[in-house]
């Protein structure tokens, strides 16, 4: 059965480097650090891998035995002219990921531009369906400020991205970034990448850590929220990614009922915290819940707004979202709206058709 | 009825698996480690993940206790490639975690070296 090309702005895809292919956009000595004395990020995970090709889809591995998500022709032919992509967002950097250093920052932003650099190359100048996230190393404010002005005018670049570890971004010590963002028209998408969700430890269990991880992104808006973000940069906007969105309610709920009772002690809130979500905050789908159309819409009546949440595959890991099977059947307006005008409006910088992108118009 | 051989015996190896087509059907051959041979459509029932690209493999039963593994049946289940649900070949191709879903399936029969699918 041929499958209906969805028109779909995908708001999660993990493009991937590998480290030998940043070497051409490192200057020294970052570049030979990697390739003679073979540094690599840190990272572990104390777990069995979730599934059989770790977290990847296992059929997203490239032909050639290389990495799922590092090769744009395979990622072409089977997720975007297969689900027919109007625009698919890039969130890749995951490992190197540059925010998630610790210390040595030089390192973090030397691999932050170059980074950027490789994405603009590989990825956004070869597909006109593919745009990007700034990459900084924001734990180094002020670098993460000077990239942000160095690519944030490109005109395929979006959002920054801002990883959810274990610092807390609202921080007014933070807000040049917000600005920086804002004046090139650039929303904030932040990603968990190891984020601590149990007392600052690992639970014992993947399943447990995977299930919890909801809370880091819910920990991250609130603290947006009450650090007055939203008001201090009124065009700003910021978009959760991989968290999920049933948790939305209740944050509406009880952030709402919060501010009702202690708005003293964070004045700077002009409006009531799910007014600034509804307008200026938007999460993505995936890992969607197996919810029926009636839970579904229920929950949409109970946000108040169908117009929060965006669709996202995820591709290539593997708790990836089918865009034809993840979510239950919805009415084609509401299903349009998920899967393509909800980000479309989110993002001022995607154009309202693919030929309102013009190659060749990068500032670089 | 409709009949088809879907591929030789000497294709599959015991604790291996193959795609194959059945009339217009994407369909998976199984052959689990005591030589038999076993035929599901090749699409998990989740999200429609291809099960080929994912793996026959043990699993941890329903015997374990909270902190003691118990893994055995190797090759005998087929582990989805995207979220890794668990399928039982030699179980009508139950889910482990929820069996009152299973992969569609279909008969097979071996005859000289042909591996027959039918309805
Ligand atoms: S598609 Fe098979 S487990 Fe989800």
């Amino acid at each position: 059965m041929a499958k209906q090309p969805i028109p779909l702005v995908d708001t999660d895809i993990h493009e991937r480097v590998q480290y030998r292919e940043l070497l051409e956009y490192l200057d020294e000595p970052f570049r030979h650090y990697i390739s003679n004395c073979h540094w690599l990020q840190e990272k572990h995970m104390p777990y069995t891998q979730p599934s059989i090709a770790g977290v990847d889809r296992a059929d997203a591995i490239v032909p050639d035995g290389r990495p799922a998500g590092s090769d744009l022709a395979f990622m072409q032919e089977q997720l975007l002219d297969d689900v027919g992509h109007e625009f698919g967002i890039l969130t890749g950097a995951l490992d190197p990921s540059p925010s998630s250093m610790h210390g040595w920052h030089e390192m973090a932003a030397a691999l932050a531009s170059a980074y950027n650099n490789w994405q603009i190359d590989k990825w956004l100048d070869k597909d006109e369906r593919l745009y990007g996230s700034v990459h900084v190393a924001a734990q180094d404010r002020d670098e993460a400020v000077t990239e942000i002005e160095r690519v944030g005018s490109h005109p395929k670049m979006v959002q920054v991205l801002l990883p959810i570890d274990d610092i807390m971004w609202g921080d007014p010590y933070y807000h040049p970034i917000f600005e920086a963002a804002e004046k090139h028209n650039l929303m904030i998408g932040m990603h968990h990448n190891e984020p601590p969700i149990y007392y600052g430890k690992w639970p014992r269990y993947f399943i447990e850590w995977h299930t919890l991880i909801p809370t880091a992104h819910m920990k991250q808006v609130t603290n947006m929220i009450f650090n007055g973000v939203f008001d201090k940069f009124p065009n700003l906007g910021l978009i959760m990614i991989e968290g999920g969105f049933t948790f939305i309610p209740h944050m509406m709920w009880k952030m709402d009922q919060q501010y009702r009772d202690l708005r003293h002690e964070v004045p700077w809130l002009k409006r009531k915290p799910s007014d600034i979500m509804k307008k200026q905050i938007r999460f993505c789908t995936q890992p969607s819940e197996e919810l029926s159309k009636k839970d579904f819409t229920s929950l949409l009546e109970q946000m108040g707004t169908d117009e929060m949440i965006c669709f996202a595959t995820d591709y290539p890991h593997w708790d990836y979202d089918s865009p034809y099977r993840a979510l239950p059947n919805l009415d084609p307006e509401l299903k349009k709206k998920i899967f393509y005008e909800n980000a479309k409006n989110f993002y001022p910088k995607i154009p309202n058709t693919r030929e309102g992108y013009h190659e060749g118009t990068s500032c670089l | 009825m409709k009949e088809q051989v879907v591929c030789k015996t000497s294709d599959i190896q015991p604790g291996e698996m193959k795609e194959s087509i059945f009339g217009k059907q994407n369909v998976l051959i199984c052959r689990t480690p005591d030589g038999n041979f076993y035929a599901f459509m090749n699409q998990c029932v989740h999200q429609g993940a291809p099960l080929d690209k994912g793996m026959m493999c043990g699993a941890n039963t329903s015997q374990s206790e909270p902190g003691n593994y118990h893994h055995c049946r190797k090759g005998e289940i087929i582990r989805c490639p995207w979220h890794g649900r668990e399928f039982d070949i030699k179980n009508e191709g139950r889910m482990l975690a929820n069996p009152e879903k299973k992969l569609p399936s279909f008969k097979v029969r071996v005859e000289d070296e042909n591996v027959i699918l039918y309805k």
